[in-house]
């Protein structure tokens, strides 16, 4: 009898495990449907992009007493559009001026270029969540000041003064004359 | 001569149980050392800026969309799913949202591999030929923001929060860099139109003028 209620112990335990590890290990299904990528726009250009930003920046923000920190990685470039760029070929020097530059930052493609660090709400039991476009404003407003910075490090006046190098090189190689490329404005045009 | 046996047996079990003790210790003081000397990345954020000499000449805006919705139980393909459907079934409420952004994909010329070799000039035949580097393509980031297409919970449903989208977000990111890289479509379709923007560009750059070169745009495979 007692052997019996070995066995029968032994056939039950052994019953349950099998029933966990398969739960463990059985496939699940994702709530979380992908469709398939689609193009939306394919634009062409011609932008010579001089420097390029990569950067891991907090993202921190509140609406009331819900809180957000996240870490997001972004990347950049700055480039400068040579469609219709004015070359005056007058003389034996070409001369062109420098255009405005393009600033443009976005989150990186890289796994794991935006991570939730942390969301609360001040109160006791209160309601924590952060809406889609309160997040999404937190967001633009950390773009908007890693622009600002972007500036001030420098960064614009580096490409400026490369994008100066870098076509009078391109373009005396490609015609063969002496060309000078000046540039208005050294620290770039933000906010103007 | 039995107790001094019985003496030399404790005396080699302690020893024994010493040294065990002693590479139990330094194993995990291994450990510990090894944890901290791991990348400091993580404590403190990284920032990289670098020249580049790239002539960026086509972007393509990839739209990727993900939906959210309970398991069906139609669609369940073991036990294990069908249950979690039979439970979702049970929840009161429903659960519905969709999320979509945009990825860039840009073609460009590295520049910097140009040489003096690659830019003829035919006086007689009044030609410029220019022999550019491959294009290449490259990701050139994502949306910041994501946008919420639709949503709907209601019930006790928990509402989806900032963790739950930034998860979606990067299965999407996955799965979208897995559908470019398996269909050559995406940067075939990027290339050329990069191409066709070379061949009106350098020509419309360099051919104007009195002298009215025309100019000839190759690539290097």
């Amino acid at each position: 009898m007692k052997t019996l209620y070995k066995y029968l112990t032994l056939i039950v335990v052994l019953a349950v495990c099998g029933i966990i590890a398969y739960f463990y290990f059985a496939p699940s299904r994702s709530r979380v449907t992908l469709h398939d990528a689609t193009i939306k726009e394919v634009k062409d250009m011609a932008r010579l992009c001089t420097v390029e930003i990569y950067e891991e920046v907090p993202v921190r923000g509140h609406v009331g007493q819900r809180h957000l920190v996240a870490r997001e990685v972004l990347v950049g470039n700055i480039s400068f559009d040579l469609e219709g760029l004015a070359m005056d070929s007058s003389s034996d020097t070409i001369r062109v001026t420098l255009p405005r530059e393009i600033v443009e930052i976005r989150e990186s493609t890289e796994p794991g270029s935006y991570t939730v660090i942390d969301n609360w709400n001040d109160s006791f039991m209160g309601d924590a969540n952060i809406t889609t476009a309160e997040e999404n404003k937190m967001k633009q407003l950390t773009l908007d000041s890693f622009v600002k910075a972007v500036y001030a490090k420098g960064y614009v006046k580096r490409a400026r003064a490369e994008a100066v190098a870098n076509l009078t090189s391109l373009l005396s190689s490609m015609t063969g004359k002496p060309v000078v490329v000046t540039d208005p404005s050294p620290e770039g045009y933000q906010g103007k | 001569m039995g107790l001094s046996g019985c003496y030399l047996c404790s005396k080699i079990t302690i020893t024994k149980n010493m040294k065990i003790l002693k590479t139990f210790t330094f194993l995990l003081a291994l450990t510990f050392g090894l944890v901290s000397c791991q990348d400091d990345r993580q404590a403190r954020l990284y920032s990289e800026v670098r020249s580049v000499n790239k002539l960026q000449l086509s972007r393509m805006t990839v739209s990727k969309l993900a939906t959210i919705d309970d398991l069906k139980l139609g669609e369940a393909e073991n036990m294990k799913q069908a249950l979690e459907a039979l439970g979702d079934a049970m929840k009161v409420g429903k659960r519905v949202a969709a999320y979509s952004y945009d990825t860039y994909l840009t073609a460009y010329v590295d520049m910097s591999e140009l040489s003096p070799e690659d830019v003829q000039v035919d006086e007689k035949a009044r030609t410029i030929t220019l022999n550019l580097p491959a294009i290449r393509t490259e990701y050139s980031g994502r949306d910041l923001g994501i946008n919420e297409v639709h949503y709907r919970v209601t019930g006790l449903r928990s509402e989806i929060d900032p963790r739950e989208r930034a998860g979606i977000k990067e299965m999407m990111n996955t799965a979208l860099k897995k559908e470019v890289e398996e269909k050559p479509f995406f940067r075939d379709r990027l290339v050329s139109s990069a191409k066709a923007k070379a061949q009106t560009f350098f020509p419309a750059l360099l051919g104007g003028g009195e002298e009215g070169y025309t100019v000839i745009v190759n690539f290097k495979e």
